[in-house]
């Protein structure tokens, strides 16, 4: 390991009060695939965004072949020879392909004056070309499937000549033959000699196409594992840092109670069919799947916010009609949505008004607001859950990731009620408020609430459910309870595969 | 425990300025002193200040800026919910138009208790409905509230051309009864036309209690913090948005009621090109477009920082000719203004202190309750 290609050297970075990255220092070998892995907020994408410039790092140094840099701009990273395929991906629908690809040079002529859409045609056909894709360059961007675009970005990329090539999770949104079509493309560019950084926390993949994996934990770099090494034990060993089970929920101990939620035949065209299940009193139901597999439809669905959807929803025996918050608010369901800034929360109010807001109904004395009672109830609730925030009149985007979704629950909490839907309550938080986090609902499924828990993290899930539904493509496909929710059985569910494809082989 | 050693501010429910509206009070004052100290240089020896003369700051300041501040403070609901209505100006005129209509029906000498309620519930009955025809196309059409109220505005605009019989209001040889007008909009106090300046300050004080004060006000700024976010917490936000369009269309149909009375008349071109005032005065108020942010207190501050900077043209001599250039400037530059302290303000909270360690998770009986 004398002197590799790319450098880490301390950096940091921090957003608001949480910091992302923390000192991380490694290197990464010319020509190697080197993934990064981590658990949800980890740090792993911030990493690949500080090389990608798309992040500037607080602190520390970077060094791509002994050169250090400091990116300010993706157009910065771009001349020094680093190129990235977003998660997200950022074009122009209403313009064609072509014009996509040569955003930013377009070829002109008559001095500049004139687009040369000949050339322009010409050009973007080559950078689809270079990476083996035929695609009509005509088309519109808009009329693309998420793969074929993800194709067309890795073109741009490609097109730029790129030293070092930066994939951000580019399989989530893909089905399994793209995804293969992708690691084909992926393994033909490694060997043109291009070092790729494969972010994700899908392990088939990095043990596919990854030379070396690095993992990332809470913004720190725990250690690099070469190929040889990689055991799906060893790496969730260093993406966890202990074994799973530390706290096991203490409401599995107490008996289930009543049938609270009970859905039957729930289906929203393109979306889910035949969606059938019961949540009771002091359970949580955990929903695993795959992003696409239809669990924050089925939940946003039966707090009312589906226009489309039919089917039996009944709350303590009594049915309430289907596609109205309102209804399923007044009898007694919150939702703690996926998208916590878009959804959850208004940012620039203060954290005592975000509370209170599914209760002003509650606070209004003629027509005007119970101050008292509305700072009474904020204060409750922060001391509960131990909210880290200025004051109650602090804005919730002072707060960090952690304590905002606080003042969501809280929000509900305020409310009380029987059902609470909680839909990724631990995404883009820190360790401290996620274990205060899944401490809170084991706590209130003690309490008797029924709770509806839908996460991405499998061990999220497994550790804190009483049930595990697992969900594929629109319907559930299969029910575990608690004792034998292990990894291996719920990603068998969840991918619909067998044991080998996996890639996991026991519980961790 | 650790949270609860966070220390709690004292309940500020009656902070009637607030910081980011400080600033404006300061350009108030600082324009105030300026023309203050011109207008006593300038005046000839044995005549009274210009700029603080009680002529001067009723009849030039007050009284015209009654009409931009009252709907000022709808429009500034309208935008805190993220929308914007253009049409108030026309609104405006159809409201003075109507009440011209009705108000000449009757004798000129008719007692104040048949002609104040007509003067007062046209106009805002007016208003109001156009108001609840502009909230109703944005909520159930789901349109953009500026393409529908650039459509009404000519809509309303046109049926002030089109209804009245004449130009304007009232007809020749016609007078509006002395009850509303010389002995109620022009009633004089110590010699002053105190009543659109009264009127002003009771809209602000309305639109104050609303926004702070009640619910429907915290609805306003949830709606426009994150619509969202808002539908996700149970609120009913088309209600909320309709009901915001119905205030600022009534606070129109206010505006030409005092117009009407003030002049006596009104003409179809009443109100005309006034929405851009009002919008500049809801905005340089602390109003943001992006929703969420703005006070009736900035509306009237906004207001009054416009009108401040017009009559100084007209105290300091200036060109006219120059008015509307020193007063596009003036807007641009205060909104800058206020969008440096700002990110002035959030730069010096960024920094946070690093946080403490989490506290180890063993819930606690606190948490058990």
């Amino acid at each position: 390991m004398s002197a590799p290609f790319i450098q880490f050297r301390g950096i940091t970075k921090t957003f608001g009060g949480v910091t992302a990255l923390d000192e991380v220092s490694f290197g990464i070998a010319r020509g190697e695939c080197h993934g990064l892995m981590g658990e949800n907020g980890a740090g792993k994408s911030t990493l690949g965004n500080v090389l990608a410039g798309i992040h500037k790092p607080d602190a520390g140094e970077l060094l791509i072949d002994g050169v250090p840099h400091r990116f300010g701009s993706p157009r910065a990273a771009l001349a020094a020879g680093v190129a990235m395929v977003h998660q997200e991906l950022a074009f122009c629908p209403d313009l064609s392909i072509a014009e996509n690809l040569c955003m930013g040079h377009y070829p002109r002529r008559w001095g500049g004056l004139l687009l040369d859409r000949d050339a322009m045609r010409r050009h973007a056909g080559q950078l689809l070309a270079e990476i083996g894709v035929v695609l009509d360059v005509e088309r519109p961007m808009g009329g693309l499937s998420t793969a074929q675009e993800q194709l067309v970005q890795i073109a741009a990329a490609v097109g730029n000549t790129p030293r070092i090539l930066v994939f951000d999770e580019p399989t989530s949104s893909l089905s399994e033959p793209e995804a293969q079509a992708l690691f084909a493309l992926i393994e033909a560019l490694k060997r043109r000699g291009l070092t790729m950084i494969y972010v994700s926390h899908r392990m088939p993949e990095l043990f596919r196409l990854c030379d070396q994996v690095s993992v990332l934990r809470d913004g720190r770099y725990v250690g690099s594992l070469a190929r040889e090494r990689m055991t799906p034990d060893a790496v969730v060993r260093m993406m966890i840092g202990r074994s799973l089970e530390t706290h096991a929920p203490r409401h599995l101990a107490a008996p289930a109670g009543e049938v609270v939620l009970r859905v039957r035949g729930l289906a929203s065209p393109g979306r889910f069919q035949d969606v059938s299940f019961d949540v009771r009193a002091g359970e949580i139901v955990g929903f695993a799947g795959l992003v696409g597999a239809g669990r924050s439809e089925v939940a946003t669905a039966i707090f009312g916010l589906d226009s489309r959807v039919t089917g039996q929803v009944g709350l303590d025996g009594a049915p309430f009609p289907l596609r109205s918050i309102k209804a399923a608010m007044g009898v007694g369901i919150g939702l703690v949505p996926e998208d916590r800034k878009r959804q959850g929360c208004v940012p620039g109010m203060p954290c005592r008004a975000n509370i209170s807001l599914a209760i002003l109904g509650r606070l209004r004395r003629l027509g005007m607001l119970n101050f008292t009672r509305e700072r009474q109830l904020a204060r409750r609730y922060f001391d509960r859950l131990q909210v880290k925030a200025a004051s109650l009149d602090a804005p919730v985007n002072s707060l960090s990731g952690g304590n905002q979704q606080k003042i969501v629950l809280a929000k509900w909490l305020a409310r009380g009620g029987r059902l609470l839907i909680v839909d990724e309550p631990t995404r883009g938080v820190d360790v401290g408020a996620k274990a205060a986090i899944h401490a809170l609902l084991d706590d209130l499924a003690r309490e008797g609430l029924a709770i509806l828990l839908i996460s991405s993290e499998l061990p999220e899930v497994i550790a804190l459910s009483t049930r595990v539904l697992v969900m594929r493509q629109g319907r559930i496909v299969g029910e575990l309870p608690h004792a034998d929710a292990t990894q291996d059985a719920v990603l068998r569910l969840m991918a619909g595969v067998g044991r080998a494809a996996c890639g996991i082989r026991k519980k961790v | 425990m650790d949270a609860a050693a966070v220390p709690v501010r004292s309940p500020r429910r009656f902070r009637f300025v607030a910081a980011q509206e400080l600033g404006l009070v300061l350009v108030v004052i600082l324009l105030a002193a300026v023309l203050s100290l011109y207008g006593w240089y300038d005046a000839s020896p044995g005549r009274p200040n210009l700029f603080l003369s009680f002529d001067n700051l009723i009849d030039g300041i007050a009284t015209p800026m009654s009409y931009y501040a009252i709907m000022a403070v709808g429009l500034t609901l309208v935008i805190i919910t993220g929308g914007i209505d253009i049409s108030v100006g026309a609104i405006m005129a159809l409201a003075a138009l109507g009440g011209a209509a009705a108000l000449q029906a009757l004798p000129p000498d008719a007692p104040a208790m048949l002609v104040l309620p007509v003067a007062i519930l046209v106009p805002t009955g007016i208003g109001l409905l156009c108001g609840l025809v502009n909230g109703g196309l944005i909520v159930g059409l789901s349109l953009h509230p500026f393409i529908v109220t650039l459509g009404t505005m000519s809509v309303f605009r046109g049926l002030a051309n089109v209804l009245p019989a004449e130009k304007t209001l009232p007809a020749a040889g016609k007078h509006l009864p002395a009850a509303f007008t010389t002995d109620f909009m022009r009633l004089e106090i110590m010699g002053m036309q105190l009543m659109p300046l009264a009127i002003m300050l009771i809209c602000v004080a309305l639109g104050w209690f609303y926004l702070r004060l009640m619910v429907a006000g915290r609805e306003t700024y949830a709606v426009g913090g994150n619509e969202e976010a808002a539908r996700f917490s149970g609120l009913g936000v088309g209600a909320i948005k309709l009901r915001t369009y119905a205030i600022a269309g009534l606070a129109a149909g206010v505006a030409g009621m005092v117009s009407l009375g003030r002049f006596g008349t009104a003409s179809t071109s009443t109100g005309s090109g006034y929405e851009l005032t009002v919008i500049a005065a809801a905005v340089v108020g602390g109003a943001s477009l992006q929703g969420g942010r703005g006070t009736a207190i900035g509306a009237l501050l906004g207001t009054l920082v416009i009108a401040l900077i017009e009559n100084g043209i007209l105290i300091l001599r200036l060109a006219q000719e120059y008015r509307l250039v020193i007063i596009g400037l003036a807007i641009i530059v205060a909104v800058s203004l206020d969008r440096l302290s700002g990110c002035l303000g959030r730069r010096r909270s960024a920094p946070l202190p690093a946080a403490p360690p989490p506290p180890p998770v063993t819930p606690g009986p606190e948490t058990r309750s």
